[in-house]
């Protein structure tokens, strides 16, 4: 068990053993703190030369990217989990996400989804007040997450779209769409085999197995900003974090060619190359204060 | 006394509620002595009347499947310990064939890994597989939360277990993990044997048979649970062409054919055997670790050359398997 379900775990019992058997609201344990609100933004490019992004029909021949090797593509789908943020401060501020898993809720885990703009946005609270100038995450969920079972919320399998059930656990990034140079074949979320021009990648795989390569894809992302966040009396700042979609097929790992690399990646050694990609592919841009 | 009421911890928290009615104990998990701890957290999901008897219902429910034809209980039948008896490699909508054999179900709650090759490590994620496969349910969570969303009869029995009266996939597993953990076979005259119940013992060819288990198998069908629970190759021919095991999950190739070790327990109603169902009798899996272990670089080494063992030897170590038949927990009326 990790610690921070011990920590809930202890804290609900210290709670318990305050407020005892009568039931009153009237010692609310109110930490201070204000809300800091993180949002991200799915761009094409880099940060001096970059374009809007958007997400594209499913057998849409409008091929809005085109890629490194100069071959045309759109994306269907694009969906990821951040979860574990951190903030920190140039003083030693810290802050950590509280994060839990219910069968009905799950609280600090993000579901990012370019078809659903509500979820490009969410508020850290109760942030102590004041100065940060870093921002990390993991791009995933990690085994705690996993190991806590039946989850709802962002992680409910039934509306996520982001879990494995032969190798069960939640994938941490999945992306989908199409390229004029693919042959086709792959299936995902949005693309169907019979999709001749289809490419799909779902990122997954959270596991440490004793004696076997290591495939915990699960990356941890770290960003520093270029000004100090202010958290405090009426401050309640804004980080704009972007991913860069085409630095994903692009990036320090590895170079993906839609006509010959495999398009069709389900399996967590497949994806280990791109997981690093995907994860150097998210960037700091502004702050809103 | 056998009951370590697990429900405990619950209950000291529950304690101060008002109103709180003391619940029939044949409804709580009740953790063996004999037994390794268990390893479900049950502090997350405590077994309860109404949730066992909802899991119950899930588990026995076709509406799980796309067309309406297949529950859980299709491949897990209580008769054979929750296994199927009828088919080599199970059958699911649409007389779809799958790829391997139902495995009996019990003991889950001492279980961390599931499934032949361990894809699954909570059991609170084996149904979705169940559900979602092409071969078994093909249905999707979402299209079987709506259609139990749909029953008024199902919206009342979650608000019974979960106080909740919005229907989650979260809660159907849980309910359905409720049911699946209470199928705890602790029963069989083996048990009776080495906890001291019932005064029972083993016959001479039990004892016998016992002996030459300890001596040949148990290094892999360890313990009271009678699995190790790692991940082995028994030398089934043609393992690694047809069912790479645990190596679909591990992604190494020093794990290609390597299956889970499978409990023993009530063996003697879980036929056939094996993860593609190939023997249909226990002879048949002797003479297979007699006669047919097959040598590859993954095969165990404890079994290169296989194991010798004479005909009254193999009607021994049959006699003592059939000692593991939990006859109590295939009758009994709760499940
Ligand atoms: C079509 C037949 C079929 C149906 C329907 C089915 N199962 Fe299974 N079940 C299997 C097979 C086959 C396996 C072994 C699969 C493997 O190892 O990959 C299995 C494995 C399991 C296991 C793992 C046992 C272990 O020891 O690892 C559990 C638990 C389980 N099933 C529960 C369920 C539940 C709950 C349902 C209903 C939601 C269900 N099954 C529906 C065939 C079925
Ligand atoms: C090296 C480890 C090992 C040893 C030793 C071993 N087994 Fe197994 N046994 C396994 C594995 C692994 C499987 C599962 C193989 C599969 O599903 O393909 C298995 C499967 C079985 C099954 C089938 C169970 C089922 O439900 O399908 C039986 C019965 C069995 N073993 C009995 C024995 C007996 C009796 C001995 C001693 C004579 C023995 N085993 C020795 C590893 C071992």
């Amino acid at each position: 068990m990790k610690t921070y379900s011990l920590y809930f775990f202890l804290f609900a019992a210290a709670l318990f053993a305050f407020t005892g058997c009568d039931d009153d609201d009237d010692i609310s344990p109110v930490l201070e703190g204000g809300t800091f609100e993180v949002e991200f933004e799915n761009v094409f490019g880099p940060q001096d030369n970059q374009r809007s992004f958007s997400l594209s029909d499913v057998g849409s021949t409008d091929y809005g990217f085109t890629n490194s090797m100069g071959q045309d593509y759109n994306i269907t789908f694009l969906r990821y989990y951040i979860s574990e943020v951190v903030l920190e401060g140039p003083d030693g501020e810290r802050f950590e996400d509280p994060m839990s898993v219910s069968a009905t809720g799950a609280e600090g885990y993000y579901l990012i989804s370019a078809d659903d703009p509500s979820s490009m946005t969410f508020d850290l609270e109760n942030v102590p007040a004041g100065r940060y100038n870093k921002i990390s995450f993991l791009l995933g969920v990690d085994s705690t997450g996993v190991q806590e079972g039946a989850a709802g919320g962002s992680l409910d399998p039934a509306t996520s779209g982001m879990f494995w059930s032969w190798n069960a656990g939640y994938v941490a990034f999945k992306i989908e769409g199409q390229s004029a140079a693919s042959a086709g074949g792959a299936s995902g979320n949005t693309i169907e085999n019979t999709n001749d021009k289809g490419i799909v990648f779902h990122l997954g795989g959270w596991k440490d197995i004793d004696g076997t390569a290591f495939r915990n894809n699960n990356q941890r992302v770290t960003l520093e900003f270029d000004t100090n966040a202010s958290v405090g009396a009426g401050l309640e700042p804004t980080a704009h974090l972007e991913l860069d979609v085409d630095a994903v097929f692009n990036g320090p790992e590895t170079t993906i060619d839609f006509a010959n690399s495999n398009v069709n990646v389900h399996r967590p050694v497949d994806g280990a190359d791109m997981a690093v990609n995907a994860a150097a592919a998210f960037r700091y841009d502004h702050i809103h204060q | 006394m056998r009951p370590l009421v697990f429900a405990l911890c619950f209950m000291l928290f529950a304690g101060c509620q008002p109103g709180e009615t003391q619940s029939d104990t044949s409804f709580t998990f009740v953790q063996p002595e004999h037994f390794p701890p268990a390893t479900y957290d049950f502090e997350r999901n405590p077994v309860t009347e109404a949730g066992f008897k909802l899991g119950k219902r899930l588990f026995e429910d076709v509406r799980l499947s796309s067309d309406n034809s297949v529950s859980c209980s299709t491949c897990h039948q209580q008769a054979v310990a929750f296994s199927d008896p009828q088919h080599r490699l199970s059958l699911g909508v649409e007389e779809r064939v799958g790829t391997r054999n139902a495995p009996g179900l019990f003991n889950l709650a001492f279980t961390s890994e599931f499934m032949l090759d361990g894809g699954i490590t909570h059991l609170d994620f084996v149904p979705i597989n169940a559900i979602t496969s092409e071969v078994e349910m093909d249905e999707t969570l979402e299209n079987v939360v709506a259609k139990l969303r749909a029953n008024a009869g199902y919206r009342e029995a979650f608000q019974d277990a979960f106080g909740e009266d919005t229907i989650t996939s979260g809660l159907m597993l849980q309910a359905l993990s409720q049911y699946q953990n209470m199928l705890v076979s602790d029963r069989s005259k083996y048990d009776d044997v080495v906890t001291g119940r019932n005064d029972a013992a083993f016959s001479a060819a039990e004892l016998r048979g016992e002996a030459f288990f300890k001596n040949n198998c148990a290094s892999c069908h360890a313990g009271v649970l009678f699995t190790d629970q790692s991940y082995r190759n028994n030398g089934l021919a043609g393992d690694g062409a047809q069912d790479a095991g645990r190596s679909l999950i591990s992604e190494v190739g020093t794990d290609i054919g390597k299956f889970r070790v499978p409990s023993l327990r009530n063996v003697s109603r879980t036929a056939p055997y094996m993860h593609d169902g190939r023997f249909e009798t226990l002879d048949e899996v002797l003479l297979h670790y007699r006669d047919g272990v097959v040598s590859s670089s993954t095969l165990d080494p404890g079994l290169e050359g296989g194991i010798a063992m004479t005909s009254d030897e193999m009607a021994d170590v049959i006699a003592f398997l059939e000692t593991l038949t939990d006859w109590e927990f295939v009758q009994d009326p709760r499940f």
